[in-house]
């Protein structure tokens, strides 16, 4: 292995390597097998992400010989991405990330042949025929749902890809072939922290269900609204003072949809002229004293203080010094500070929504200065009331955004590695073996087809195509079926399918559970739905499972019978510099920047 | 100034949350200096000035020729015949408009020869694919000045750092699994009448199930220790039925059955380590007993005058302890209770950390200095940190290099494993022999390949032979150092780049760890190590 990317010695060749007086690949040719060199100017490679890592990597790409590059991205340029993301500059905020780092590589490297997409890559128009165009693919994505994605089409396509990420001062790079080599669902990945809706509704306990809350509330405020976000309650009259009768009134209301005239909260927001002080007190106050009706949550925990809006403003203000050293971010604010911040931050976004004109909707963005100082506010004054430490505005926005943090170094030397890597891959004969390994394959997203009125429909109405990948298990859980689809025009007549592929070795039964059996294997004293582990009980309809999460640890254990890992032992900076890394609180380690996976 | 300090903050935004805004100033403050703008060269700037440092300023005599712009980012076809310090100025500095760029156009052995106090100014000085012999003699002028050396090199597939630093001091090298610093085995007064403000036997459920869990082990510690000579559970043994005394706290319904009480399985959780014996940690003491340390001048680095100081703490108020960190973690607690208790660690932090600020003042003044000279937040940092002081001290390249001094045990261990990246070390010293013999590097020019590897052979062999290295080199590693032909292919440039970076922020922010001293890196096997030459 260790000489494979080297060339023989050309000993015919007796014309100097070096010195031209044109841009050369000079610094290649010595250090790479000619075969090796040529075919990178001939090959097509995909990237997938200009952010971080994707900047780094096409620079990689072209300075290494790479001449037929795509690059996609859905994203836009920030003010956040330019300590890192060298190929945007302040004048391009705001503009598509994979155009614009196609235009900066092309002034440097003229010779190259970019085509930029700002579109996301889990588009259907991707599909396993786009991705076969390729030679290899190499991600630089940022969140999990589209490295499912990509790797499913890869393994689909059957294209190598190179996964990677970075994390702070953590970063790693891994190859994926079928057949060869894990591929990035084989292991489980940490699940992203969900939160019940009644903890962030009614009885929170820690800062986090606070700013989730406050999120929540913002959409429910100014953004699209949805129904199970909604964390502040319809009134039928929230301007009529607080008083037990009234909201015992309300919680029958509540639980009898149109006995009394609801107004929605945001109908009745937008009716007050978004009046910060009126919001102020309904959320802090009235919801609060309504929240505090039902005593049966209160026995067992500290109840809540609801908070008023004149009273917080009699408190003497030598209360709100603020502490906390360095910038102004980093300080905690006292009560009376969150108030004001939540007084200023509601009318700058009145005036936005005001700006946008009649319906208008605005988007919630942990970089945008009004929205982060809404739900900063917010989120402290509920901390305030359910007696938890406040946090700073850096800190609320470190989870509001789950911001990972990011730095240019360490996308240096991933990107680095990952066309390393992507040399070796091109240059190796894979196994051409056809192994279909059924739980490392293409799929899409799953599916949970229990008892759902399917009759007379096409899969495709339910989402389902090219690609995806059903679910099927039995009630008793015993064991998981899956099954690839995979679209084709050439069956026989009256053909309707063909299943095509091996059988999984570890099948503790059948591979094919009929309907019959499941009856047969369940639990006849149950009424309960069958339903996979996953899915909710009350839903008995088509689920699709939101595709970040993990598949069943049934699925995964005889995937892993069938791939080879293979790993790389290699620290992504100096091994023995011990104290590299710094603590990560409670993000996953494997993204790029920031991903929202609070809701 | 506001307006530029937001928009600082915001592009900044994801750095700063792991070196902080101090850190960030350290690096707006910091002066680097790149000794040949190579596409290892600027690969390097490039993820220093994305960061924002203050300035830099490349030295470089060589014109951009085309295989520069072949494998270099930050140089274009249009600056071919230019000097190519100027060429990559100009481009890196489009990266950033907080920083400044500047640029010599000279070559670094023209430096030393008309003006080697030229380096002194500088942070750092990094220096990349130089010669041997002008590294050498860079690095003894850079060694007695006082001033950093990062050299870094892309050889082929090889990549290689050395860092060369007399002393380099960290106060927070941000330890990955730092214990907390409770002193539950030996509290202090405000601590011990906080706990006996406590009575767990006679709460109500509510204020019971919300005590911290600091308070819940220290309470049983004494209860533990009332039934073990005032001895702490030590062992597995002890631990767990210390862990069973906590347990049976816990309150119970009126079905004796135990309520479910958050706070007492933390308690149970974090036994262990809650119990960890107060110490100064080996570190910190070798810190106390360095020489520096004692002999406090005028010329005294702060860092120094405060180990004093904290170290007079320790043998006097402290009475052996280091001054309380003054963090707690989070926990379930009310809010009140839990911010009385962080209280009373905070309180005793802050009066910990003002008899040590009276020591370095006093100390201050001793040797003439103004008391002010060390602030306030400086000396508070040190004692948080005190903990986890680190003193780097490399060796100089002139120890390394020396018949004498060079480090023969390091470099002939584990070499029964022929393919250590310490025969890459071998390798990179001979090819350095080669240039000195034959004023190019092996392999550069195809027609000489055969003749070269012959060369190079007697220049390993000379080489082990000089040393006297009783050590196997195989013939495969000189072909194959013969095939780079001394090039250097870009996303090697790039890895190094960013591991060098790495590096220099960490010495000029003076958090987190270097290397000490010497780093290889073999792109084949994607392997690294760091050895101390």
């Amino acid at each position: 292995m260790r000489t494979s990317l080297l060339s023989p010695l050309d000993q015919t060749a007796a014309c100097p390597r070096r010195r031209n007086a044109e841009p050369t690949m000079a610094q290649l040719v010595g250090p790479l097998r000619k075969e090796l060199a040529d075919s990178l100017s001939s090959c097509r490679v995909l990237v997938v992400g200009a952010g971080g890592i994707g900047c780094e990597l096409l620079k990689n790409l072209v300075l290494t010989g790479f001449k037929n590059i795509e690059v996609i991205d859905l994203d836009t340029i920030d003010v956040s991405n330019l300590n890192r993301q060298f190929l945007f500059q302040k004048k391009h905020v705001g503009k598509s990330k994979a155009q614009v780092a196609k235009e900066s590589v092309l002034r440097f490297c003229p010779s190259a042949n970019i085509t930029a997409y700002h579109d996301s890559i889990m588009n259907p128009d991707y599909n396993v025929e786009f991705f076969r165009n390729f030679q290899l693919v190499m991600n630089a994505l940022d969140n999990r749902a589209a490295r499912n994605h990509v790797n499913r089409m890869c393994l689909a396509a059957d294209i190598p890809l190179i996964e990677s990420g970075t994390a702070g001062y953590l970063g790693q790079v891994t190859v994926i072939k079928k057949g060869q080599t894990e591929c990035y669902e084989c292991q489980p990945k940490p699940t992203q922290k969900t939160f019940p809706g009644c903890t962030i509704r009614n009885t929170p306990s820690e800062p986090i269900h606070c700013i989730v809350w406050a999120k929540y509330l913002f959409n429910q405020l100014f953004g699209e609204e949805d129904a199970d976000q909604e964390v502040s309650p319809d009134t039928a009259d929230p301007e009529v003072a607080w008083n037990p009768a009234d909201a015992a009134a309300r919680a029958t209301a509540s639980n009898k949809d149109g006995d009394i005239k609801r107004v929605s909260t945001k109908e009745w927001a937008r009716s007050t002229g978004y009046d910060p002080v009126k919001l102020f007190n309904k959320l802090f106050k009235d919801d609060i004293m309504y929240l505090l009706t039902m005593d049966k949550l209160w026995k067992k925990r500290k109840a809540p203080l609801p908070l008023d809006w004149t009273e917080i403003h009699q408190l003497e203000s030598s209360q709100e010094e603020a502490f906390g050293t360095g910038l102004k971010d980093q300080q905690v604010l006292g009560v009376q500070g969150y108030a004001q911040l939540f007084h200023r931050s509601v009318e700058t976004l009145r005036s936005q929504l005001i700006e946008k004109g009649e319906g208008a909707e605005l988007v919630w963005d942990k970089d945008d200065p009004p929205a982060m100082d809404f739900v900063t506010a917010a989120a402290n004054l509920r901390m305030n009331v359910f007696s938890m430490n406040m946090k700073s505005r850096f800190d609320v926005k470190s989870m509001a955004g789950n911001i990972i943090p990011a730095i240019a170094t360490t996308n240096a030397v991933i990107a680095g590695l990952i066309v390393l890597e992507a040399l070796k891959t091109l240059n190796s004969d894979f196994d051409q073996c056809r192994t279909v390994n059924l739980q490392c394959c293409s799929f899409h997203a799953q599916h949970n087809f229990d008892g759902f009125p399917n009759n007379n429909k096409f899969l495709s109405d339910f989402g389902i195509r090219n690609g995806s990948r059903l679910q099927a298990d039995d009630f008793l859980q015993d064991y998981t079926l899956l099954v690839n689809l995979i679209h084709s025009e050439e069956l026989e007549k009256d053909v309707e399918f063909e299943v095509v592929g091996d059988a999984p070795d570890k099948a503790p039964v059948s591979s094919v559970p009929e309907e019959g059996k499941n009856i047969a294997n369940g639990n006849k004293d149950s009424a309960q739905p069958s339903t996979s582990s996953k899915a909710a009980a009350e839903d008995d309809d088509v689920l699709i499972v939101d595709s970040d999460e993990e598949p069943s640890s049934s699925t995964m254990e005889t995937s892993l019978e069938s791939s080879n890992r293979k790993r790389k032992h290699h620290d992504a900076d100096t091994d023995d510099a011990a104290s590299k890394r710094k603590r990560l609180d409670q993000q996953p380690a494997d993204d790029d920047e920031d991903i929202i996976a609070l809701d | 100034m506001t307006d530029h300090k937001t928009s600082k903050e915001q592009k900044y935004d994801r750095q700063l949350r792991l070196w902080g805004d101090h850190g960030q100033e350290a690096l707006e403050n910091a002066h680097v200096c790149l000794i040949k703008a190579t596409a290892t060269g600027t690969e390097i700037l490039k993820n220093l000035v994305l960061p924002g440092i203050g300035a830099f300023t490349i030295v470089d005599g060589h014109k951009v020729s085309g295989e520069d712009v072949g494998n270099n980012f930050f140089l274009t076809s249009s600056s071919i015949g230019k000097n190519r310090a100027q060429a990559a100025t100009e481009l890196l500095q489009e990266l950033n408009s907080d920083v400044s760029g500047n640029f010599v156009e000279e070559s670094p052995d023209k430096l030393l020869d008309n003006d080697p106090e030229f380096f002194h100014r500088f942070s750092l000085v990094i220096g990349v694919q130089l010669p041997e012999s002008t590294c050498l003699r860079l690095g003894s002028v850079l060694w007695d000045a006082g001033v950093t050396f990062l050299v870094c090199r892309t050889y082929g597939l090889i990549g290689y750092m050395r860092l060369i630093v007399k002393e380099h001091t960290v106060i927070e090298s941000h330890p990955d699994n730092a214990l907390e610093d409770l002193r539950l085995d030996q509290p202090f007064t405000e601590l011990k009448h906080h706990i006996e403000s406590y009575d767990l036997d006679s709460m109500e459920k509510k204020d019971h199930s919300h005590t911290p869990w600091i308070i819940v082990v220290a309470k049983y510690l004494e209860k533990w220790y009332s039934e073990h000579n005032s001895q702490l559970p030590k062992n597995y043994k002890e631990k767990e039925a210390f862990r069973q005394l906590i347990r049976e706290g816990i309150l119970t319904n009126e079905n004796g059955k135990p309520e479910d009480e958050e706070n007492f399985e933390e308690a149970i959780k974090n036994v262990n380590t809650a119990l960890n014996p107060t110490k100064v940690p080996s570190a910190t003491e070798d810190i106390f007993n360095a020489e520096q340390c004692e002999n406090i001048t005028s010329q005294s680095p702060s860092f120094w005058v405060m180990a004093q100081g904290v170290r007079d703490f320790v043998r006097n108020e402290g009475n052996g302890k280091l001054p309380v960190r003054g963090t707690i973690p989070d926990m379930i607690a009310d809010s009140d209770k839990f911010i009385k208790l962080q209280n009373v660690y905070r309180d005793k932090a802050m009066k910990d950390a003002a008899v040590v600020s009276k020591h370095v003042k006093a100390l201050l003044q001793s040797v003439g200095k103004p008391p002010e000279s060390i602030s306030e937040q400086e000396i508070k940092l040190f004692c948080k940190n005190a903990a986890f002081l680190r003193v780097v001290r490399c060796r100089s390249l002139a120890e390394e290099y020396s018949m004498d001094t060079f480090n023969k045990d390091e470099i002939t261990s584990c070499m029964d494993s022929t393919d250590s990246e310490k025969v890459l070390y071998l390798m990179l010293h001979s090819v350095d022999r080669f240039y000195q013999q034959h004023s190019r590097y092996p392999g550069v020019y195809n027609y000489q390949v055969e003749e070269d590897i012959n060369n190079l052979k007697l220049c390993v062999n000379s080489l082990l032979q000089e040393y006297s290295l009783n050590v196997n080199v195989k013939d495969d590693y000189i072909h194959e150092f013969c095939r780079y032909g001394a090039a250097e292919p870009h996303t090697v440039a790039a890895f190094l780049g960013g591991s060098a970076a790495q590096e220099a922020i960490k010495i000029i922010t003076h958090q987190f760890v270097p290397f000490n001293n010497t780093f290889l890196y073999n792109a084949m096997s994607q392997t690294s190590a760091t050895f101390q030459l």
